[in-house]
């Protein structure tokens, strides 16, 4: 049963359960993804997955239910399962079905031709002769990958509302696997677009680099030092706080910046824009998970938070217009709150002169265990890191890992002395995407030797 | 499910265009969760994943097709993508399947779709309020209760058609402590390849009370200091440190490669001798236990490391094609929509010979990290991560001040030589594993454990 026929079985179903507030979230995608070893495609997968998520409203309680497998018992039992959840609930926050009829921003995205299998074989074939044509040190377990994908969301309710939105994008990776002496180490590149004219070489070449580069690193010395984070780890960190951002975290007091609309909480040059129409993203959008219009807006100017980020209950709570951030992690999960493209806007020093002016230090390339040691409630973090040494204003080839950079996010915030002026690409094929100069940060511990 | 009659036609189209080998995995899964926040039940979760994978080997290539479609006619068209996709060829395989009944080592008492919302609201609410109601410094309390009903059919050309319905149940706290404008947090989140019976064995209200513990002593607790230094490392969740700086580098998904810190190395002294280390799925009840793996292999018990000696790796079907070795029950994957590669069950450090008073008091400085956090490791390199939840500094023997924020990091193959001690209170923890294959149930588990030296990663 495809979703227009379930929909209107359930349609159906909440009529005759008495149910007059409702709203179906539809979401499906198609993708196949290659991946070779040895100069062979080793695997090989292609998926079609998808469903439907009912919420309803029963005095005054939404009520959730969800399903994959769209038939008619399917239908009368969603709806049904949603009613008694709603029963259960208790939270006194008023809910909303968004009202229809409202507009919408144009998407400009610039669309290109999806690469058929064929293609994607081709690709990743490419990209693994590449890779072991790129230099002697590398070994089997190199890997060449590419992917496609094909989404699609469609919301609907008893208000009116009656959306959709359809997304689609390729990508290839090119993994390094590079060993001398025993030691192994590896690297990778992903790169969302259009398969006609990937830059392969390129992709191949900082892989490779990449992991060479990490090859005899050395453990950093421990202390308090200037850190510089690399575009990519300081969008990673940005991802782990970005949750800080929430207004639902900060009425639930899961987040320090409860109250901070409005104050100073971070250095003067910090501005944070969370944009929904990012000219890099993959997967702009127009309205958000609640079927609310979405926009552009800096999260905090100059080192002032000017908003949290709403959906419409919680901008009910705090009395002010949702920011059109309602989210859903997948089809099936509660309606909650993200960001789309998530940045720091750029600075004005390019980055050698921002590693000049760390003078002695460290520039981190890459943070790892971030689920688990980065606290988003605390703050606190203390990070699996690598990167390089900085010595006398210039970032030197020592290569530095197996250490740890540790501090705390919102006093982070207050300690960034200097920004680079390049934005690096978002690497995130989804609608929440992080990006990020490179950014000076004083007053962080490194844990290592 | 889907009779062996339509999985045999299904298998049938699979192999028709040259594979050797396939696989039809369906699944139904009933996934319930009941949500408290600000004392109150803030949302219900209520969804049903259905759908199917089916997987083509030929040699060592592998071909993964998945649909929502379980109609015979769904499943034969996903069954032709898989086909093409191998390329082709032809090939006729006799499919003979025949149904086989393993013995279910995890019994269930209380099915968790026959008790009401009210029922199982009242024992959240239990740990709930436990958390809420510890001490004033308790600002917020977040709670879950979690069950999985998830019903699995494998069917392949080896002639398997078997079944398996893995029920689970998990109950999780996590409460905010605020003192002098600090916040720091805790967490404990049990949980049992069980039915609601397992409330008979794990008491909500002493689940609420260590969250809670946790977050009160962490928001009163200095910094940790930073460097290299010896760390008691507590039992139970404690075994993390396995999990990340050796479990996953013993997997076939790396070994099978060669991008694992051990390959080529079984038969050697891979860590300390006083090391023993085991993966067991068929722990009855435990949460990362399985009758069958999702190739439907049985669960089995191994000892991965004995006396520091690499005895065994963790192998499933297709990578074992590629090591010359046969699965060990070890190929998992979250659902049908994931291809399925070999991951741990339940893995811990068996007891050893020391005292656990012994170790404690064998330190002069160093850290005892009581209760760990999750972590993650690149296997090719065995650089390893992960978080200190609850940790406190040891001075002339003696367990002193709490400390917070710590991670601890370092390589795999280093580590797992340094364990110089291990004590005598084995216990098993609860966890989330991610991985290629998604995310699946996983135990961890040890004694209390010392590692004479690593870089904790304080301020």
């Amino acid at each position: 049963m495809d979703f227009n026929r379930f929909k209107q079985a359930v349609i159906a179903a909440a009529e005759k359960l008495g149910v007059k507030e409702y709203e179906l979230y539809y979401s499906s995608s198609e993708s196949t993804d290659v991946g070779t070893f040895k100069h062979e495609i080793n695997e090989f997968s292609s998926s079609v997955d998808g469903g439907v998520c009912f919420r309803c409203l029963v005095d005054g309680k939404m009520g959730y239910a969800s399903t994959e497998a769209l038939n008619d018992a399917e239908a009368e039992s969603v709806v049904a399962r949603a009613v008694e959840n709603a029963r259960s609930l208790e939270s006194d926050d008023k809910q909303f079905l968004v009202a229809g009829g409202q507009k919408y921003q144009t998407i400009e995205k610039k669309s290109y031709p999806l690469p058929d299998t064929v293609k994607l074989v081709k690709t990743a074939l490419d990209v693994d002769a590449a890779l072991y044509a790129a230099d002697p040190m590398i070994i089997d377990g190199s890997q060449g990958g590419a992917g496609v994908s094909v989404g699609k969301i469609a919301i609907y309710n008893s208000n009116g509302l009656d959306l959709s939105y359809e997304n689609s994008g390729s990508y290839f990776i090119a993994a390094a696997v590079v060993s001398q002496n025993g030691e192994m180490s590896d690297s990778y590149e992903f790169r969302l677009g259009s398969l006609d004219d990937a830059d392969i070489a390129g992709a191949v070449k900082k892989s490779v680099d990449d992991a060479k580069a990490m090859l005899g690193a050395d453990v950093a010395p421990t202390g308090a030092y200037p850190v510089v984070f690399a575009p990519r780890a300081m969008a990673s960190l940005l991802s782990v706080y970005s949750s800080a951002f929430s207004s639902e975290n900060a009425q639930k007091g899961l987040s320090r910046l409860a109250g901070k609309e409005g104050q100073k909480i971070a250095s003067d040059i910090v501005t944070i824009v969370d944009d929904p129409f990012y000219k890099d993203s993959a997967m702009p959008r127009n309205f958000d998970a609640e079927g609310s219009p979405t926009y552009t807006k800096n999260v905090i100017e100059k080192g002032v938070l000017k908003t949290l980020l709403y959906n419409l209950k919680t901008a009910n709570v705090a009395g002010v217009k949702t920011t059109g951030n309602a989210s859903k992690g997948s089809y099936s999960s509660s309606v909650g709150i993200k960001p789309f493209t998530f940045y720091i806007a750029p600075g004005d020093v390019t980055e050698e002169q921002l590693i000049e002016k760390a003078g002695n230090g460290v520039y981190i390339t890459s943070l790892g265990g971030l689920h688990a040691g980065a606290n988003a409630v605390s703050g606190d973090f203390s990070l699996q890191s690598s990167g390089f040494m900085i010595e006398n204003g210039k970032k030197t080839d020592k290569a530095v890992k197996s250490f740890t950079v540790a501090g705390n996010f919102y006093s982070l915030l207050g300690h960034i002395t200097a920004i680079s002026d390049t934005v690096e690409k978002p690497r995130s094929g989804g609608s929440t995407a992080f990006c990020s100069p490179a950014v000076l940060v004083e007053g962080l511990t490194v844990a290592g030797k | 499910m889907i009779s062996r009659e339509i999985c045999a036609r299904v298998l049938a189209k699979a192999v028709s265009t040259g594979a050797d080998y396939a696989e039809i995995f369906a699944e139904y899964t009933v996934e319930h969760s009941i949500s408290m926040i600000a004392k109150k039940v803030e949302t219900i979760y209520d969804g049903i994943i259905a759908g199917a994978g089916i997987r083509v080997y030929k040699g060592l290539r592998s071909v993964m097709a998945s649909t929502v479609d379980t109609s015979e006619a769904g499943l034969l068209r996903c069954a032709e993508r898989a086909a093409d996709a191998l390329g082709q060829g032809s090939a006729e395989i006799s499919v003979n399947l025949r149904e086989r009944i393993f013995g279910d080592i995890h019994p269930i008492k209380v099915v968790p779709a026959t008790v009401s919302n009210a029922e199982k609201i009242k024992i959240l609410k239990d740990g709930y309020f436990a958390a809420m109601d510890f001490d004033p410094c308790i600002k917020q309390v977040s709670g879950s209760l979690l069950d999985i009903d998830h019903n699995i059919l494998i069917a392949s050309t080896d002639g398997i058609y078997a079944q398996d319905r893995q029920i689970r149940t998990r109950i999780a706290i996590q409460a905010v402590a605020e003192k002098n404008g600090e916040t720091q947090t805790g967490f404990y989140g049990p949980g049992r390849r069980m039915g609601m019976e397992m409330f008979d064995e794990i008491n909500a209200h002493d689940v609420g009370i260590k969250a809670a513990q946790q977050a009160a002593i962490m928001a009163g607790a200095g910094y940790c200091p930073a460097g290299v230094m010896p760390v008691a490392i507590g039992n139970g969740f404690g075994g993390v440190i396995f999990h990340e700086a050796c479990g996953h580098s013993l997997e076939a998904s790396s070994v099978a490669y060669g991008l694992s810190q051990f390959a080529g190395k079984l038969g050697q002294q891979i860590a300390n001798p006083k090391v023993t280390a085991i993966d067991d799925g068929t722990i009855p009840n435990a949460w990362g236990s399985i009758n069958i793996d999702d190739e439907g292999t049985p669960a089995q018990r191994k000892v991965l490391i004995e006396n520091g000696i690499l005895k065994t790796y963790m192998i499933d079907k297709f990578n074992g094609r590629r090591m010359g070795l046969e699965s060990t029950g070890s190929s998992r994957r979250e659902s049908y929509s994931y291809t399925p590669t070999s991951r741990m069950t339940n893995t811990f450090i068996a007891e050893g010979p020391d005292e656990n008073d012994d170790i404690i008091a064998s330190m002069e400085y160093g850290l005892f990290a009581k209760e760990m956090g999750g972590g993650s490791v690149n296997p090719a390199t065995g650089e390893f991560n992960f978080a200190v939840n609850e940790g406190y500094i040891v001075r002339n023997g003696k367990i002193c001040e709490p400390v917070r924020g710590a991670s601890l990091v370092g390589k795999g193959s280093e580590v797992i030589m340094n364990i110089d001690m291990v004590g005598k209170n084995l216990d098993l923890g609860t966890g989330m594993c991610g991985a290629s294959s998604g995310s699946i149930p996983t135990t961890v588990g040890e004694p209390l454990i010392r590692v004479s030296s690593i870089t904790v990663g304080g301020r």
